[in-house]
């Protein structure tokens, strides 16, 4: 008999030239985060459930592939990096050789069955600066991502916020989250909040806006803001997510042609695997670059 | 830019309004030739099903458009609502075929719908079991036929219903059409569409404000 001449939806072959053309990239890629000083860690393609319960959320969960492995456990396919370094590096972490910078290649899976046509194995870089909490990592992270396409030959737009002033606003009221996210001020919004919010959403708010409610992310989005050039990197202050996840404090989309890379400060995370540390990263899609 | 417009019954007032903010839409005439792409002084105008709005907005395929909550929802579309309009509105409502019981005290019930996943999620909230039949349009035929107990649909005006012996249960939510922005249009073009999305307010209260007595 046959076998069935298709695989399953989002998953596919690269033959010989697409192949090449991807390692051609990969290559230039590493080449390029090791002459950034970033070392290459590996990361295995299934791990446990249970360690990652507390910091991904239901959407999150909902896009990995699960199943039961032989000894009964619940195991998951990766779909996301970043929580996988933190819990393999938290434990033989040690102060004295922070900041660790450190690169990982690989594929993630996720399921978006909503997402026609998007892939469900994804080939990812990703680069993490663990260990400096500093505005200043922040600023070379962003560079760092902008370099990363100029390598390609692609002017990059970054877009970038903070998620703490979001979160700041919602804790007073939940009515923000709805405001933000449609991008229309409601009915509902708290008169204290209403100005500040209509002033996000219609685009004039500035970070003397927002301050009064988050007075640390405004002041270390000045000093980010003061060390970028505004033409390449943007801040858009009304910029909401509403699954924030990990993230704690900046986070950003690097676009050239599309959707290239996502990435932001976790300062959390690594605490939740035993050894609290500042870090942050981003990842890039590989094949976004491909297009 | 390019805007996603739904055919179908929002699409005259949709283009009503557009046209108010000052934006070349395509003609009656244009519409009926068949085409499905227009280009205006720099816009080009998509006419796609109502129902696919939210997918060409949503990947991107489109800036914007102007698409139904109910679609919203049911696509689970993540793009921006900026503009909630003034014209369409409606509801989405459980309604019981003939002599059927409310949805929690039906035996085995079963539900008809263009919105398999804004049942469920309702019924989940709800704490119900109902078997869900996804159909493609005239749901209500399926209760009048009993094909299935309960239907889940919008109500305009409640004609449909009330033609057919039908009973309006429970509101699951409003309706509006909105004006939504893709997410990636709005941060890597964020000028042109904040002055898309401020032309469509002023529109919309301008017309507003001519309906005053």
């Amino acid at each position: 008999m046959a076998s069935t001449p298709r695989y399953p939806i989002g998953v596919r072959a690269l033959l010989v030239e697409e192949a090449a053309r991807r390692r051609r990239i990969e290559t230039r890629f590493i080449d390029a985060l090791e002459r950034a000083g970033f070392a290459e860690v590996v990361l295995p393609i299934i791990d446990y459930v249970e360690p990652y319960a507390e910091i991904v959320d239901r959407d999150s969960t909902r896009k990995s592939y699960r199943f039961i492995d032989r000894e009964g456990e619940l195991v998951a396919v990766r779909s996301d990096f970043t929580p996988m370094l933190a819990r393999a590096l938290a434990p033989a972490m040690r102060d004295d050789e922070l900041p660790l910078r450190l690169f990982y290649r690989g594929d993630v899976i996720r399921c978006e069955a909503s997402r026609l046509g998007v892939n469900r194995e994804l080939f990812q870089i990703g680069a993490e600066v663990v260990g400096d909490g500093s505005v200043d990592a922040d600023v070379a992270t962003l560079r760092l991502a902008s370099t990363l396409v100029h390598e390609f030959n692609g002017r990059a737009t970054i877009v970038y916020n903070d998620v703490s002033i979001a979160a700041a606003l919602i804790e007073r009221s939940p009515a923000v989250a709805t405001a933000l996210a449609n991008k229309r001020a409601n009915g509902e919004l708290p008169d204290d909040l209403r100005p500040v919010v209509k002033k996000l959403i219609g685009g004039e708010a500035t970070i003397d806006d927002v301050e009064p409610f988050a007075p640390e992310a405004a002041a270390r989005l000045r000093a980010i803001g003061g060390a970028l050039d505004p033409e390449e990197f943007a801040l858009h202050l009304d910029d909401f997510d509403e699954a924030i996840g990990y993230y704690t404090g900046i986070r950003f989309r690097v676009y050239g042609k599309g959707l290239l890379a996502r990435g932001g400060r976790y300062d959390n995370l690594y605490s939740t695997f035993g050894q609290p540390a500042a870090a942050i990263g981003f990842t890039f899609t590989i094949d976004d670059l491909l297009e | 830019m390019r805007i996603a417009i739904p055919k179908g019954r929002l699409l005259d007032p949709v283009l009503r309004l557009f046209a108010a903010a000052q934006f070349e839409v395509p003609s009656e005439r244009d519409i009926r030739s068949r085409k499905l792409v227009f280009n205006r002084r720099g816009v080009e105008w998509i006419l796609v099903k109502d129902s696919d709005v939210p997918v060409y907005v949503e990947h991107g395929a489109a800036d914007a458009g102007v698409a139904g909550f109910d679609q919203i929802l049911e696509h689970r579309c993540t793009a921006y609502q900026p503009v909630e309009l003034a014209f369409g509105h409606c509801a989405l409502c459980i309604i019981g075929g003939p002599g059927a019981p409310r949805l929690e005290e039906q035996s085995s019930p079963k539900i008809a719908t263009k919105y398999p996943r804004i049942a469920r999620q309702h019924l989940d909230e709800r704490g119900l079991h109902a078997e869900i039949v996804t159909l493609a349009g005239s749901v209500e035929l399926a209760a009048v036929l009993s094909l299935t107990s309960h239907v889940i649909d919008v109500v305009e005006t409640g004609e449909t219903v009330r033609v057919h012996n039908l009973q309006l249960q429970e509101k699951i939510c409003d309706v509006t059409p909105r004006l939504i922005v893709g997410k990636n249009a709005f941060r890597t073009r964020t000028k042109t569409m904040r002055e898309l999305i401020a032309r469509i307010e002023e529109a919309k209260h301008a017309t507003l404000q001519s309906q005053l007595p």
